[in-house]
Order: structure tokens, then sequence, then C-alpha cells
């Protein structure tokens, strides 16, 4: 018969997955990793050879590697694909497959500090990812409402941070205070 | 072509259009504008004196607007026939040219556009392609710089007739370029633009290739590709000759180009796919290789001539594989790329096959079609009686049908090519099918379903697809249920809604509705009219409370064999997930909805009735003049 029952395969997860429905697409042509702007920092992260090794079918490669977590969903190269793939969306679904069997992400969270948050809200509404949501919570015996990150949705893009009036949410290891620095270090260097 | 014009039997009309095209296979008037060149064909001998003396220089198409030319020009210097035109846009009157044209008195401004009507046998289309336009892509800023240029441009720079005479040179700055890039598959292979690969442009950046550097063989070139395609005869001897030459091939698709402002260099990114590398390098000068489209006047082409489309533009053959070179429309023939992109050898074969299919209709006396014409009853038809109807006309793909109010409509029978939509459509049932009467039709649902029908499942297939696909699905072993019992017709527009209500009216278990995808559509739009005749039943079937499955509609190809054993397989599952009670119940319920909705056809006519309708048709036939 000419049903084959292959939905186990890795490729067809992701296929299932949302936002990886266009997977079998890719033909390879490399139009992505060359249009990619976290390629140019992280020489590891190749959407093409994500794609590739996902068609092959090497999960535990695929899923546990750091490089899935990086897509900052710029959206650049869905502009250039010639065959229309969404690879922000491709990668989401990669990353949901990866949430699902159980691997960590590896990249950086916002994070919340809880006694400078005035609660105004404008982080999650500036988040891109709706990551952030905002929760009634009682603090040292005083109903506030303070905003809770989800990490598996966090991208780490620091868009929260920058808006925050009270300077009360950073990506971690980026605080302010440590950009701040920085640049201080940046401009005595070049006098 | 010079032979062509020369050739006693030849007529070349250059400078030409179809307006119009009447009558049928073997029968053809074709109006023709001659446009006015203002210049007497006849006088001139193409000596050239009048653009010597033309004082106006516009950009010149067929150099790519690389070059000039005069007001009063010929397109190109092998121009058959070698007559001058005066470009009106341009021509400014000072009749410099009238004087310099002097005793041959060829030129004559008040020349104008000639209608003329001619009687033709059979019509051949090769009106080619058009090039895509890679400034739409802006990451590979054509247009905005300068050294980037399309192969058709590369094509005249290294021509030696071409307006360098063969010198290649960037357009920025004169230089001869030490480093090209070509980059393939611009605009095709890409959803975004244009989905089809444009076949030969691979063969043509590896021939561009060759002759740059044959020229020059100190020149750096390299070809971006996603895939290199070299699939004739001779062709991937080619591309190795041209590894062998030192031209360098790059798999991987260019993301970007950037210039450099100063030096008007290009810098090409992309990855190198088998390095996995990210890689950038600097060349003189890009040439884009884009895709094949068809010409931007095919939809008038296409109107006038009646002759459908593919998906994209191209013209629609008859059949993919079996008749390349036929439209749908008898008569009209097809050759070369205007019906889908394809290199010299390719053209050349489907030209001859085109010329020597139309010499089969110029050498006939009579001309044999089908015998699954369609034909009027005209004792029964509305618009006979003086009433409003013409539904037959509209649902005519090939515009066989003539319609009137008052007369009863007319059917070309040699443009008929017998999908049976009219013969369904007609509210009065007085179009009538040969071979596919009502009644023949009606005689098989009734024996098909004799015995236990609510056990079956009824399989209305159209000749071309879906009766191919369950015939692929028993070559290739495909299992599918033995209950199911399958109708053949030409087309599913002929799958009138009272085939469907009979067979229901008689316990059928499960009706399939089935027929090609619309774009394989063999009667052009017969499957439209088919698919939206199923969706209205499908809305009623729902409205009587029909459970959902025991009436389907699928589209299956010829190739699908699995497609069809699988809906067969699921439609059987959906029957047996019904208890028989429930089953018998509902068939009893709706039974008298049924012979209500199919109450005329208790007035379609009996067997013998309809072939001594027959008889008398073929006899008509026969003696009609065409």
């Amino acid at each position: 018969m000419g049903s084959h029952s292959s939905s186990d395969t890795f490729a067809d997860q992701v296929r299932a997955s949302p936002g990886g429905e266009k997977i079998t697409y890719c033909f390879s042509c490399g139009t992505c990793t060359a249009t990619c702007p976290i390629q140019w920092i992280e020489e590891n992260y190749n959407p093409r050879r994500i794609i590739k090794m996902v068609m092959l079918g090497m999960r535990d490669q695929v899923l546990s590697s750091p490089v899935i977590w990086l897509c900052s969903a710029c959206d650049i190269c869905y502009r250039r694909c010639p065959q229309g793939i969404r690879i922000s969306d491709l990668m989401k679904a990669i990353r949901d497959v990866a949430i699902q069997e159980g691997y960590e992400p590896v990249r950086m969270v916002a994070e919340v500090d809880q006694r400078a948050c005035a609660g105004c809200g404008m982080c999650a509404q500036a988040c891109p990812y709706e990551a952030i949501e905002l929760r009634t919570k009682w603090v040292n015996g005083q109903q506030s409402t303070l905003p809770e990150v989800d990490r598996f949705l966090c991208h780490g893009c620091g868009t929260c941070a920058a808006i925050c009036p009270s300077s009360a949410i950073s990506v971690e290891d980026l605080s302010d205070d440590m950009i701040v620095a920085q640049i201080r270090e940046f401009a005595d260097e070049m006098g | 072509m010079v032979d062509a014009a020369r050739h006693p039997k030849v007529d070349v009309r250059t400078y030409t259009e179809v307006e119009r095209v009447e009558g049928f296979v073997g029968n053809f008037q074709v109006q023709l504008r001659e446009k006015s060149r203002y210049v007497i064909a006849d006088r001139c001998n193409g000596c050239g004196e009048c653009a010597k003396v033309c004082p106006i220089e516009v950009p010149n198409y067929f150099e790519m607007n690389l070059a000039p030319r005069k007001a009063a020009y010929v397109p190109m210097s092998q121009s058959v026939p070698l007559v001058y035109n005066i470009d009106m846009d341009a021509c400014i009157h000072c009749y410099k040219c009238v004087e310099a044209c002097g005793k041959l008195d060829a030129i004559d401004f008040s020349m104008e556009d000639e209608l003329v009507w001619e009687d033709v046998g059979a019509i051949i289309v090769a009106t080619g392609f058009s090039h895509f336009d890679p400034s739409v892509i802006p990451e590979y800023g054509y247009g905005r710089y300068p050294n980037v240029v399309t192969a058709i441009e590369i094509e005249r720079l290294i021509n030696s007739a071409g307006p360098t005479a063969g010198d290649l040179i960037r357009p920025s700055d004169g230089t001869h370029p030490r480093r090209l890039a070509i980059i393939n598959c611009v605009g095709s292979r890409d959803k975004r633009f244009n989905p089809w690969c444009s076949n030969f442009c691979c063969m043509y950046a590896i021939k561009n290739a060759i002759l740059m550097k044959q020229v020059n063989p100190e020149m750096d070139i390299t070809v971006y590709y996603i895939d290199i395609r070299t699939p004739s005869k001779g062709y991937e001897a080619f591309y190795d000759r041209a590894r062998e030459m030192g031209i360098r091939f790059l798999q991987g698709r260019p993301a970007l180009i950037t210039e450099d402002p100063e030096t008007q260099n290009l810098y090409v990114h992309s990855e190198d796919v088998s390095l996995g590398q990210v890689i950038e390098r600097e060349y003189d000068m890009v040439m884009l290789n884009q895709a094949a489209v068809p010409q931007p006047d095919v939809d008038t082409v296409s109107s006038v001539l009646n002759i459908s489309q593919s998906p994209g533009g191209w013209f629609m053959e008859y059949h993919p594989k079996l008749r390349p070179m036929d439209s749908p429309t008898d008569g009209v023939f097809l050759a070369g790329a205007c019906q889908g992109a394809k290199d010299i050898p390719a053209s050349v074969a489907q030209g001859s096959a085109a010329a020597s299919r139309a010499g089969r209709v110029l050498h006939v006396p009579e001309w044999e079609i089908e015998p699954v014409v369609a034909s009027v009853w005209e004792d029964r038809c509305i618009s006979a009686q003086g009433k409003k109807c013409g539904v037959c006309s509209r649902a005519c793909p090939y515009g066989a049908i003539e319609y009137e109010q008052g007369k009863a409509p007319r059917i070309f029978i040699a443009k008929c090519h017998g999908c049976g939509g009219c013969v369904a459509e007609c509210p009065q049932n007085a179009i009538t099918q040969l071979h596919f009467t009502d009644a023949q039709i009606l005689a098989q649902i009734r024996a098909l379903l004799a015995d236990r029908p609510e056990e079956k499942i009824l399989a209305f297939r159209c000749h071309w697809c879906s009766y191919g696909g369950a015939d692929m699905a028993g070559t290739s072993h495909f299992e599918y249920t033995a209950n199911e019992r399958g109708l053949r017709v030409m087309c599913s527009a002929r799958m009138d809604n009272d085939f469907i209500y009979e067979a229901f009216r008689l316990g059928a278990g499960a009706v399939l509705y089935s027929g090609c995808h619309p774009q394989d559509c063999h009667y052009i739009t017969g499957q439209r009219v088919g698919s939206a005749r199923a969706e209205r039943l499908l809305k009623a079937f729902d409205k009587m409370g029909m459970t959902e499955g025991r009436f389907r509609v699928e589209w299956i190809s010829a190739a699908e064999g699995d497609k069809y054993a699988r809906v067969l397989n699921e439609m059987q599952a959906t029957l047996d997930s019904i208890p028989k009670e429930q089953l018998m119940e509902e068939i009893e319920r709706l039974r008298p909805q049924m012979e209500k909705r199919a109450r005329r056809m208790r007035e379609a006519p009996q067997v013998e009735e309809a072939l001594e309708f027959a008889d008398r048709l073929k006899a008509a036939m026969i003696g009609q003049e065409v």
C-alpha cells in the first residue's frame, strides 16, 4: 500500500509542530545562512544545516544543540528565502519539540527584580514574543501586580529591559550597569 | 529566416498582430493588424540612407538599451524583411529621411494600420518567452549598482555584432572586468516570483562563462548555483569542459550583493553549502541569470485563440507527455517556449512536431473528431420556445455553442470536444451527448445498483484522470474495497445532478464524485463546471441530513492510484461505521426527496428512443456542411 506510517520520524514531528509545516520546501540553497546576522557573531548557527539535520533525523544532535535557541526572529531570511519558509517559525517549531522532549533552553532570559518593579506593565506590552504576563501576587503581605517571564518564550532580546522605567527587568548577565560599564571602558580605550 | 521568407509557399508577415480568430479546425478566419511602418515595404531596398540622416537617437531595445538607434531604423541587422521602420513616438517630422530616400520614394507618413482577414486551416503559436526583471529583488541591487547586469545584457556585450563589438566592459567605467560572478536562478525556483525551473539557464550560464573565458583565459569566473541541471545529451560534457577551463562553480544562492561606492566593485555574500561556511567574495561585475517568464500579453493571445494557460501563464498543452505540441483547441498548435521554458533543441523538436501536426490538418479533405459530441434536442429547448436561457453556451469551455434567444442553440460539432458539461447543465434535458446519453448512463447506474445497493459505493470517474487513477490503483496492486462500482464519463462536468439523485434514490450506500485536479482538466474549464455542481450537491445533501461521507467529492489524477485506493477504503470505513438499520432508515427517509429532485429523470428517453435519436443525429451530422 502507498501509505507509509512514518509519523514518528523527527522531520515529521517538526512538520506537525506549528510553524514547521514548510520544512520539506528547503532545497538547501544557503540564502538564510548567508543572510543571518546571528551567523556573523556565532559561526555555529547555520539554519540551513539545522534544517538538513532535521531532515536526516539527527534528533539528539539538533535538540541538544545550543544554537537552536539563537534565532532572534528578525525575519530577514524569510524575506529572501526563495521557498517562502519562515525560518523563525521553523526554529520555534524545533524548540517546541525540544521542550516537549524535555530539553532545557540554552539561552539568556529576562529576569524581574521584584523589589524595584512598579508593576506598570510596559515590559509586557513591549515584548515581541508575548513572553511576559502580568500576575497579581502577594509579596510581603501586600498584593501587587508583577510581571512574570515565560522562560520558554523569552528570547533574551532585552526590549523589556530597555523600556522599563524602573530598571527592574534585565536580561541575565547583561544588566544596565554592566552595559554602561562596558561603554565606559570602550570610551576610555578610544580615549 | 531568409530561406523561409524566400520560399514560394511561405508568406512571412512581420510587424503584424492577430486581432481575432473565428471558425474552427481547418476553417479558421483570422483578422490581422498589419502595423504601419511608414515605409512602403515593396519600395524599400534596405539601403539605410534614411537612418544615416535621421537626427533622432533613442535607446536600442534590441541591444538591451546599451546602445542608441535612430528613429528610422531596422530592429536588428538580420531583420527579415530588411525594411526600415519609422518610430513615430520619437520622430520629429523633419522629413530628412524622405529627402534621403529620393527616387525610391519609399517613405509614406500618411500610412495607417491595415486590417485584413485571411483564411487558414491551422494555427501554430510560437510567441516565445520574456525575461524576468531582476530589479524587484532588492538584495541583488540590479538597477542600483551599474555593474550588476542581466544575462541578456552580457549576451549583447560579448556579441561581436553588439554595441561594443564583443569587448566586455563594465558599465560603470568601461574597464575590462577581471573577476565576474554569474548568479543562477534569479527569479526562478523562487516562490516569491516564479516557482518553476527555467530549464535552460544552467547551460546558458556555462555557455556564457566559456565564451568569456575563451576571449580572456585570465578571467576569474564563478558560477553561483542551487543545483546545476545538465540533463540532455552532451550537456554534462559541456559542464565538465567549463570546469576544466577553470570556471569555478560554487553551490549556494547569494543572499546579498553590496557595492564598494568608490571602486564600484561588488561583494557577493553567500554560503558555500559544501563547506557550510559563509563567504564574501569581491567581483568587478555580476551577471544575473534571470528567469524565463511568459510574454506579458499571454492573456490577450490566449483569449484571441481560446487556448488555456497552465499555472504561471504558459500556454497549456493538450497532454504533457503524449501531445505536448497540441493546444486544447483543435487546429491550434504550440511550439517553443510559449508552452513552457525550454532550450533550442527542445524548441526545434516541438516546432517540427507542431508543423507536421498542422500539415496533417491541411492535407485531409475531412477531419475526424471524437464521436462523443453533444447535440440539441430542439423540441425540448426553452430558448427555441422564446424563453431566456443560454446555460449550455456558458458551460461550454470551447465556445462551441452559439446561443441566441428564441432559437435553439447551435453546436459547432467541429469545436465540440465532448466534455458533456452542457448536457448535464441543461435544465430542460434538451441536450444529449452521443455514447454518453442520459439513458445509457442511467441504465448503467441501475445495473450497478441492482443487487444490495446499500452495500455499494458508486464511483463516478472522469475518463482522463480519476478513471486512470483507478486503473493505476489496480496495476499497482493497491487493495481497495470490492464494493466499489465504477462508472466512466468523459469529464466531471458530465456528472449530472440527476445521476447522483438517482443513485441515492435506488439506495446506494455511498457515491464518489471524482475527476481531474482543476489545473489538469482536459476540457479547459470542464472541471470547474463539475466542481461547482458538486459543491451544490454537498450542501443539498447536508441540508437533507445525509450522513457525512456518503457523498464524497475528490479530485484524483491518473498518477494517484494510492489516493484512489485510500479514498475508497475511507468511504468503506464510513459505511461500516453506520449501523445497518440506521443506514436503511436514512435511505428510506431520503428516498422521497431524491425522487422529487430527480423527477425529470422519469422523462428521460428510453434506450430505443435514444438510439433512434442518435441515428437521426448521425444522419444530420454527415450532411452538415462545415
